[in-house]
């Protein structure tokens, strides 16, 4: 699916947008170092045979105070929907994930996952997440997850076994937990945050 | 008689505030491979983790010189580029990050702290495409993920790859025959012994006789309870396989 990228804080993101009949909608949200917001956005799905695919990466690394307010809101049924969040928290930042998963009493057949996953690189850093489901109908597959986590500790002995020095090794580590939101970004894109690392 | 090149003594190291090294003694020579031996929990891995400077694990007591500098005061990558090398029992995934560029990352690192430039793209390739094929890994490889759904035969093809890549000068495998297959043990086995030279030396951390019909050593030690209790020359690896480790010490 193509998916439109908007940068925070430098392209407007709709702040709630209506899928009234089936179609695909693919959005990244890209936060770079030195973005400080709160991102509110709504989705909402009135009709069957929708798809959405969205996903976050944002990397702060001074003293950035980051939120994300995320609703999907399942009206009808018979809709998928996925939710992939994924970022570095440095520096002194402060970063919010709120997510909420809403599927109506009518909405059966509906499909929604929410997934966010926050790595903490300084210990300055604050993460939080709320991931929620509130769930009216009962033939659904909906599921959430949230982590918080820090560099591993294995992974970077091993590259540093291998001669790879210590600050190389915890950007490659970083750039591994990025990965799965890297790839759908343009070249250009891509290479700013990983230079930022 | 060649050079020391690695001098351990009277070593003592815990793990999670449990000692596991108990006082080991051991040196070993330029070009020598010895075998290092044990029952399970008799502290082989923790010798290794501790040569190559894994934080987990705490020295104590005891010195380990390397060329006669202190080993224990260089980070792991510093002894990385001295040209100590760890075959890891457990080979890390690195999801994201593909073999070419964490080799790279990792050959460059070495070159420039030896005061050698880095490679350029072509010679970087080339040496890639000839290290791959020493091990019997296919090209595709390269631009697999570090690790990555590999088959433990592939991650252990990729530790010996990496150390063929990095040309340590003492190089330690620890358990290279956990998970391995015949087959894929012999190629690891034959890219070992291709590397063997008077000037490299080997380390063989085994539970088993297997690997060392492949890759014979000249000396053997027994670990057991943290202490080296028996060494002694290739012989030692069939009374072993004879009576059991509890022959032995």
């Amino acid at each position: 699916m193509d998916k439109q990228i908007y940068i925070l804080g430098r392209d407007s993101v709709p702040e709630v947008i209506t899928l009234d009949s089936p179609r695909d909608l693919g959005m990244i949200l890209v936060a770079l170092p030195g973005t400080s917001l709160r991102q509110r956005l709504e989705i909402d799905i009135q009709s069957p045979g929708c798809e959405v695919e969205l996903r976050g990466v944002f990397l702060c690394t001074g003293q950035e105070q980051l939120g994300f307010d995320i609703l999907v809101r399942h009206s009808s049924g018979g809709s998928t929907s996925r939710q992939l969040f994924k970022g570095i928290a440095g520096g002194s930042s402060h970063t919010e994930f709120n997510g909420l998963i809403y599927v109506a009493h009518d909405a059966q057949k509906t499909k929604a996952w929410q997934e966010n996953h926050t790595l903490l690189v300084t210990p300055e850093a604050v993460a939080s997440a709320k991931p929620q489901l509130e769930i009216y109908a009962d033939d659904v597959e909906c599921s959430h997850g949230a982590t918080t986590g820090f560099l591993d500790e294995m992974e970077q002995f091993y590259m540093r076994s291998r001669g790879v020095p210590e600050a190389e090794a915890r950007k490659l580590q970083m750039i591994s937990f990025l990965s799965p939101v890297l790839s759908d970004l343009p070249e250009g894109l891509r290479d700013e945050l990983i230079n930022s690392l | 008689m060649s050079d020391i090149l690695l001098e351990i003594h009277d070593l003592h190291a815990n793990v999670e505030g449990k000692e596991i090294l108990k006082g080991v003694d051991l040196v070993i020579r330029e070009g020598e491979v010895h075998a290092v031996m044990g029952p399970n929990g008799a502290g082989k891995s923790t010798l290794s983790a501790v040569l190559t400077g894994n934080p987990r694990y705490q020295v104590t007591s005891g010195s380990i010189r390397f060329r006669g500098e202190d080993l224990l005061a260089l980070k792991p990558e510093e002894r990385a580029w001295k040209g100590i090398f760890l075959s890891f029992q457990y080979p890390v995934e690195i999801p994201g990050v593909s073999i070419t560029n964490f080799m790279k990352a990792a050959l460059n690192a070495k070159r420039k702290a030896v005061g050698k430039g880095e490679l350029s793209p072509a010679e970087y390739l080339s040496l890639m495409k000839e290290k791959m094929a020493f091990v019997g890994m296919g090209r595709e490889f390269a631009k697999r993920e570090v690790n990555v759904g590999f088959s433990g035969g592939e991650k252990k093809r990729n530790e010996v790859f990496q150390m063929a890549m990095l040309d340590p000068v003492l190089s330690i495998l620890d358990e290279t025959d956990s998970g391995m297959d015949v087959d894929a043990l012999k190629t690891v086995a034959q890219g070992v012994n291709s590397l063997r030279s008077p000037e490299k030396s080997f380390i063989v951390i085994t539970h088993y006789k297997r690997l060392l019909d492949y890759i014979v050593p000249d000396i053997v030690h027994v670990l057991k309870d943290g202490r080296i209790v028996k060494t002694a020359g290739r012989e030692l690896v069939d009374q072993i396989e004879n009576g059991g480790y509890a022959s032995i010490g």
